[in-house]
């Protein structure tokens, strides 16, 4: 194969740990099941999914020290929010870098997100390789590479920490399964959806790769564009969230007090501990 | 109404697989429901022992090859159609997660994943499951057959599953059938266990509030001295603080040890799944609004690293006394 293509598909989440606890409370309390509101949070990469894009770019680094060429693009189903980390991803060496405007939430509709996906790579981006994060929030289904692989007719596997380009069409691939670290060779075209990967974060590019790459556009696509009716989908669910609720997680909460660490530890140690200790 | 489990013997994970599934049709599953289970095995030497592990009296046995997921789904598909089987439980994990998944494709069934419970309504399913990162709790509705569901991992609360009298109900060999998908030169690399985080007595965890990997190598040190075993949040071992198999949480190890102190760490949902079934929580964090002080038994606010140094001081000390 003289030159791979590599598409990974991304989400942008809001950090749900910013949230307060009445917001979570509001959310509860709407019929709807809309959601908790979380358009004031600020937006972060899914954590899979930026293992899934410095792993790309990784691969090309590698196939570039041997002289092989790799062309990478970015897709992500969200709004104007993904539109900075598109950009970002153009300064850092992605050829492509498109969105596709959901129209509607599509939170909690994991299958029409995989029909996005998937039409994507069927008309646009006739990819190799397809890396993505092997869950994320707020559904946290965990579905979507497989969806993409039925739809495809790709092999695929999940909880990938490793990727290794090889000299022809196959890439040598690490995943934790559940008995144990998998090692497999896969014959391409393949989907590769990410997990615990040492290789966390995404690098950052310099100003000088920002301004090389400032006129490269981000494509903004529809459903329609990729063959795939929203509405309908959505429409035709099998799968609904019908109601949302708090977690009620509260303990005890006693605060021990103390003048020093040393003094804290000491009455911890006396007031909860000693009895629990002696009897482990 | 009928169900069916499965349990996938042709890896390693069999027993845990049963017992997770054990326990969700004792406590997670509506009444009313009689089922079987299908069981992959690859070696005719284990089908004494998977029978034996099947949470429910009836066993279908398929003799297959292992790594074969779209194969299985293939199968468990046959039945589905054949015998209008409307509900099948999957064990949680990457491999339920994909057997579900591909059946319900196959199928045009409905699929959800890591559910806490299900119950039959009419013409439909009704499940419970962790939604936001395991902030809220969210209902689902499922509405066309199959339905496939995989079971969430804390299921797998280590309980012996009920003593059954089997029955074998059929033996069938597909390990003709041709595969969806060929993996060249597989290997399967021995991890270092886990075991001590996920059957530890007693849990110290670091977080983010060590503040570097010094920090984190300290509270360890420390953990060591009390005899405890050592586990880290998931933004510790995305530093690289620590090795990625000390995780705790959603992404790593469901520990319930008797005791747990956690230094350090604010208590994200996320995280907090892997410990909540720990008898007694210490939280220690200078923050007194992080969501780790009410969820805790007992709470110090000061530095985690600090204070759990002086109680591994306190605790060794005290050891010698005895």
């Amino acid at each position: 194969m003289s030159s791979l293509r590599i598409l990974v598909s991304f989400k942008v989440t809001p950090d749900f740990e910013a949230l307060r606890e009445a917001d979570w409370l509001a959310g509860a309390e709407d019929d709807a099941a809309d959601g908790a509101e979380t358009r004031y949070v600020r937006r972060v990469l899914n954590c899979f999914d930026e293992s899934a894009l410095e792993m790309a770019l990784r691969v090309c680094d590698a196939r570039a020290e041997r002289g092989s060429a790799t062309s990478l693009g970015a897709l992500s189903v969200g709004g104007r929010e993904t539109e900075p980390y598109l950009k970002t991803l153009l300064a850092l060496g992605y050829e492509r870098a498109a969105r596709v405007e959901p129209e509607a939430a599509l939170d909690f509709a994991p299958a029409v997100t995989a029909s996005l996906v998937a039409g994507y790579v069927r008309r646009v981006d006739h990819g190799d390789l397809l890396l993505l994060g092997c869950r994320s929030g707020p559904g946290d289904s965990g579905i979507v590479p497989f969806l993409v692989a039925e739809k495809l007719g790709w092999p695929c596997l999940t909880q990938v920490i490793e990727v290794e380009p090889l000299a022809d069409d196959r890439v040598r691939v690490a995943c934790m399964v559940d008995d144990g670290l998998l090692r497999a060779t896969l014959r391409l075209p393949c989907v590769l959806a990410v997990g615990n990967a040492v290789v966390s974060q995404l690098r950052v590019p310099t100003l000088t790769d920002r301004l090389a790459r400032r006129d490269k556009r981000v494509d903004v696509l529809s459903g329609a564009d990729l063959g795939v009716d929203i509405a309908g989908e959505l429409g035709r669910a099998t799968c609904v969230l019908t109601r949302l609720e708090t977690i009620d997680r509260a303990r005890r909460g006693v605060i021990v007090g103390g003048k020093t660490p040393r003094e804290e530890a000491r009455v911890l140690f006396d007031s909860h501990l000693k009895s629990l200790i002696e009897k482990l | 109404m009928r169900f069916a489990t499965i349990l996938d013997g042709t890896i390693d994970s069999a027993a845990q697989q049963a017992r997770a599934l054990g326990g969700f049709l004792r406590e997670g599953l509506g009444g009313g429901l009689a089922g079987e289970t299908l069981v992959f095995y690859q070696d005719d030497r284990d089908k004494k022992r998977l029978v034996e592990l099947a949470p429910t009296r009836g066993v279908r046995l398929v003799k297959t090859t292992a790594r074969r997921p779209e194969r299985m789904a293939e199968t468990i598909a046959g039945v589905a159609r054949d015998e209008d089987v409307p509900l099948f439980l999957f064990a949680g994990g990457p491999g339920g997660t994909e057997l579900a998944t591909r059946l319900a494709c196959r199928t045009h069934g409905s699929v959800l994943t890591d559910a806490l419970s299900v119950e039959v309504g009419p013409q439909r399913l009704l499940c419970r499951k962790n939604v936001y990162s395991n902030h809220m709790l969210g209902r689902f509705e499922l509405t066309a057959r199959p339905w496939c569901v995989s079971i969430d991992a804390s299921w797998n609360d280590g309980r012996s599953p009920a003593s059954l009298e089997h029955h074998v109900l059929s033996d069938a060999d597909e390990t003709g059938c041709p595969a969806e998908t060929t993996f060249e030169d597989l290997e399967l690399v021995d991890l270092p266990s886990t075991g001590d985080l996920a059957e530890s007595r007693f849990l110290v965890v670091a977080g983010l509030g060590a503040g570097n990997r010094q920090g984190v190598e300290r509270i360890a040190k420390a953990a060591r001295q009390m005899g405890a075993a050592f586990g880290v949040t998931r933004p510790v071992a995305m530093n690289a603080w620590a090795p990625m198999d000390r995780l705790i949480g959603v992404s790593g190890t469901r520990a319930a040890p008797q005791l747990c102190i956690v230094a350090g760490a604010s208590g994200a949902p996320a995280f907090y799944w892997g410990i909540e079934k720990a008898g007694f929580i210490v939280a220690i964090d200078p923050d007194e609004h992080a969501p780790i002080v009410r969820n805790a038994d007992a709470t110090v606010i000061d530095d985690g690293l600090v204070v759990i140094e002086e109680l591994a001081q306190i605790i060794s000390a005290e050891r010698k006394h005895d």
